[in-house]
């Protein structure tokens, strides 16, 4: 168990476009299956081989997945059963794992992390992204796996948990209140300093970002537009210059 | 600087780099810490922490969902806050934003390239694969995550590079160098702004929940 524990660590690591997280979740389990190899060796490589198809869960969920998968192999459950259990566990678990870690607990540290960065305490700043963050991605990833393992097929009970409920509806709203928060505290921050015409000029951008990235090119990304427009300030600045 | 350091931010640059994705996906690869570390390291905290900040504020559009695409703005504060350190804040921020911009787009290009030779790698063993062989699985995994550290390695070498250049060659006046780092806080600011409308849409109910964050925001400026 501690073995595939550690590994689940490293699930996304062999990421390949046609599997997704197959080869890393076959790497996870492949402790578990170990004592099938005792009975048989034929079975062992059968579910090994089985684990190394295509499979994509949220990566904080998927202990849950493989531990009530690697059950079901031990328990000699069909095959067809299993796999059936691995393609109706992906989805769900998937979306979970998306909403309350990627839509809740990550904004929420972010967040917290840039108040406290902007407030000038940076080292404090970085301490709480990562505690936050932490806390609820070991809380997932020591639940998950003895989860998983104990309920086997019946694995969907878990996600009635009273907590995880609690989570969920918590961490949404926390983390919209958060990132709302820190919005004026940090643009702030930021404009502090620049002469007005500059601080002007800087909010203009800003708002045409937001009609760029929201309404124009959903799809083009942050990132390119601000290489972009850092290349054509550098061109203005060398033009008036 | 000396190479003790470009050796601790090289390494430094490669644990951020395999943490947003491959392992442990502690967040160390946030553009906030990985900034404000690689700062520390290069003898300027300050500095990599006014980089980390701003890159993070674009860094909030990755909400890494299934198998979708996004840059690597952790590596691209490590190289940020390399061009940063040292440098008057004014002048600095702008082109180390540009360069941790850059590097983060490069970034998403490197995963892209990393995840079709992992698919190619597996294509060449795909028999001992669906045969269920172990040394093959554990084989084709160690040399996906070899992979994944190696454009660590090569991005975080880019920044050092770039980091060099940018030091050696004084090419900025201060007029652009203004311009430069309006741009860049302009579009940090808007980036943030435009994903948290996007993130509260995630579910409705929470766009109230966003503009009281917002309401207490600016009371919050206002009286203090």
């Amino acid at each position: 168990m501690m073995s595939t524990w550690l590994r689940l660590f490293t699930l996304q690591a062999s990421w390949t476009d046609e599997r997704l997280q197959g080869i890393g979740a076959a790497f996870a389990v492949e402790p578990l299956l170990r004592e099938l190899s005792d009975a048989s060796d034929e079975r062992y490589r059968a579910a090994l081989a089985r684990s190394a198809g295509y499979f994509n869960t949220h990566p904080f969920f998927a202990g849950l997945a493989l531990g009530a998968i690697a059950r079901a192999e031990r328990d000699g459950v069909e095959m067809r059963r299993v796999e059936r259990l691995r393609s109706a566990l992906k989805g769900p678990l998937g979306s979970l794992g998306d909403r309350l870690i990627w839509a809740g607990v990550l904004p929420l540290a972010s967040a917290v992390g840039l108040v406290l960065t902007a407030l000038g305490h940076p080292v404090a700043g970085i301490v709480a992204l990562l505690v936050i963050f932490n806390v609820a991605h070991l809380a997932l990833w020591l639940w998950g796996l003895p989860t998983g393992w104990r309920l086997g097929t019946a694995v969907a009970q878990s996600l009635q948990n009273l907590a995880l409920q609690r989570a969920l509806a918590l961490f949404g709203p926390m983390a919209a209140c958060a990132v709302g928060f820190a919005l004026p505290v940090v643009g702030v921050h930021l404009l502090t300093g620049l002469s007005p015409d500059v601080r002007l000029a800087a909010m203009a951008l800003a708002g045409a970002t937001v009609i760029v990235l929201r309404v124009v090119y959903p799809g083009f990304g942050a990132a390119r537009l601000g290489t972009f427009a850092a290349a054509a300030a550098l061109i203005m600045g060398w033009i008036w210059g | 600087m000396a190479s003790e350091n470009w050796l601790l931010l090289l390494l430094w640059g490669t644990l951020v780099g395999l943490d947003l994705i491959a392992v442990p996906q502690v967040m160390i690869a946030r553009p906030l810490v990985a900034g404000l570390v690689a700062g520390f390291i290069a003898g300027d905290p300050m500095a990599g922490a006014a980089v980390g900040m701003v890159l993070e504020l674009f860094a909030l559009e990755v909400l890494p969902f299934g198998a979708a695409r996004y840059p690597d703005y952790g590596l691209g504060a490590v190289a940020g806050a390399i061009v940063a350190a040292g440098a008057p804040t004014v002048v600095a921020v702008g082109i180390a934003v540009g360069v941790g911009l850059g590097v983060a787009v490069l970034g998403d290009v490197g995963i892209q390239t990393v995840r079709r030779f992992n698919t190619a790698d597996l294509s060449r063993h795909r028999a001992q694969i669906d045969a269920g062989e172990r040394r093959a699985i554990v084989g084709l995994h160690l040399r996906c995550l070899s992979r994944e550290a190696i454009r660590a390695v090569g991005l975080t070498s880019l920044g050092l590079g770039c980091a060099a250049v940018v030091h050696s060659v004084s090419f900025m006046d201060l007029r652009s160098a203004v311009a430069l780092h309006a741009a860049v806080i302009g579009v940090g600011v808007g980036a943030f702004a435009s994903n948290a409308v996007r993130l509260a849409r995630f579910r409705r109910q929470q766009l109230a929940w966003l503009g009281v964050g917002v309401m207490a925001g600016f009371a919050w400026v206002m009286f203090t």
